[in-house]
């Protein structure tokens, strides 16, 4: 009886690392493929459903899975260091690709048609003088200045580098 | 020996009680009513859309308005056009009567003495033979796998024959009991899955469809999460025949969230809470969207 618990124990502690850590089982993922992450295709007139590779790896982020045990990662706090040394004509970039900042989602910007309208106005940021720092955090990760904001950890969750950070920091703060 | 297994047996429940308190985060927990009406106090968009044959085609013509109607202006009656959810229901027609050639296919989804009259208005249900809540999409597999064919959830065929389906209870009220059992737990977690930050962008299916519903996302105006899923399975004009549960995958990739696979447990939660916010509200297919 004691040998049995403790093989079940054995076996369970082997098992558990990869468990408590890993994906749930429910996610759609082919973890051989280097992205991982699939997507769904639907097939006209087949009763199979295809999944393909998608673009990004989203499996480090936490999943509405009700077996996903993995933490969000928590509010952090940043700190701007040295000189802005960012590019607003990047930064400008960076506000407008899906595949970057996509700030236009939500704010508007000047030049910019269909602006979003879920977050702050940016036409005339430089007016509202703001310290760069604060900005740099704001964009770093919101949620330190309000639990509740729908503003994405663009740091801290890595949609972002720091320098692409600071680009936007220098663009906004061009914004007359 | 003893001692020894202790550690072990601590090895994992430590491992588990931490896990179990892993840090996640949620947006603030609104109640929501299970009937459709309850939209009157969320986005009082309710009033323009709660009769389908009665809608206003000057909003439905507006671009700064038509979210007003919660799209239903591209449902039926109203959207008169031929789409691709029409071929869907003719296949879906088609291979439900194969499938029903011994009358057990129907009997198997829950048909009664009314045939197919009001099925679809009744899922998500309990299954006892499936010993859990099940859509009907689910269903379907699960039934066609019995009759010897492959339909999984969320491919073509499995959606075209869900589509004939739900096209039998058109314009019946949908009515899911969410007020008792393992069907109010399931609204339930819907609810709190429906406010839990997930993915990359750290979003919440609340942090748009609650709190921010009439505010623009680029060309886009954020909607009511009432009255919602009366209309799936939809024709997607740059998608085909989507169920629900691909559309829950489709938001997911939407806000970089690692999708999961059709007839998950969180997937058909959401689907009970989604489905309950429709309550009252009739079933309208084939439906398409953009």
């Amino acid at each position: 009886m004691r040998s049995i618990s403790i093989l079940a124990g054995l076996a369970v502690a082997l098992v558990l690392p990869v468990w408590a850590q890993g994906l749930p089982r429910d996610a759609a993922v082919n973890a051989a493929a280097p992205n991982k992450t699939l997507e769904p295709r639907v097939v006209t007139n087949s009763g199979r459903l295809e999944w393909l590779p998608h673009a990004h790896n989203l499996t480090p982020w936490p999943t509405l899975s009700h077996e996903d045990r993995r933490p969000a990662p928590k509010p952090r706090k940043a700190r701007l260091a040295g000189p802005l040394d960012g590019d607003a004509g990047r930064g400008r970039d960076i506000a407008v690709r899906p595949d970057k900042g996509y700030c236009i989602v939500c704010h508007q910007i000047p030049g910019e048609e269909w602006p979003g309208t879920v977050g702050l106005d940016l036409r005339g940021f430089k007016q509202r003088q703001y310290a760069d720092a604060a900005v740099y955090q704001q964009i770093f990760d919101a949620r330190v200045n309000n639990a509740q904001t729908v503003m994405p950890p663009f740091g801290t969750n890595n949609i972002l580098s720091e320098q692409e950070i600071r680009d936007l920091v220098v663009f906004l703060q061009s914004l007359e | 020996m003893k001692r020894i297994a202790l550690l072990l047996w601590l090895s994992l429940v430590l491992p588990l009680a931490a896990a179990s308190d892993a840090h996640r985060e949620y947006d603030a927990m609104e109640t929501y009513e299970p009937h459709v009406r309850g939209d009157q106090s969320l986005s009082g968009s309710y009033k323009h859309w709660a009769h389908p044959g009665k809608l206003d085609w000057r909003l439905a013509g507006n671009p700064e308005e038509n979210w007003k109607l919660n799209w239903k202006f591209m449902d039926p009656p109203f959207n008169a056009s031929v789409h691709g959810g029409h071929f869907a229901l003719d296949r879906g027609e088609q291979l439900f009567r194969e499938l029903n050639a011994k009358a057990r296919f129907a009997r198997c989804l829950g048909a009664g003495k009314a045939g197919l009259k009001g099925l679809r208005a009744r899922y998500p249900q309990y299954r006892a033979d499936l010993k859990r809540i099940a859509g009907l999409e689910e269903v379907i597999e699960y039934c066609a796998a019995r009759e010897g064919r492959v339909l999984q959830n969320g491919s073509y065929d499995n959606s075209a024959v869900s589509l004939y389906v739900a096209s039998q209870s058109n314009g019946m009220p949908m009515r899911v009991d969410v007020g008792k059992g393992v069907m109010r737990d399931a609204f339930e977690r819907g609810r709190k899955l429906f406010h839990t930050r997930a993915g990359k962008l750290h979003l919440a299916c609340s942090s748009c469809h609650t709190h921010k519903v009439g505010l623009q996302l680029r060309g886009s105006v954020i909607t009511t999460p009432y009255g919602d899923a009366v209309h799936y399975p939809v024709y997607r004009t740059r998608y085909f025949l989507q169920s629900l549960h691909l559309r829950f995958a489709e938001c997911n990739l939407d806000t970089r969230t690692q999708p999961l696979v059709p007839g998950s447990r969180a997937y058909t939660d959401l689907e009970v809470f989604m489905t309950a916010l429709s309550n009252g509200y009739p079933v309208t297919v084939p439906s398409e969207r953009d």
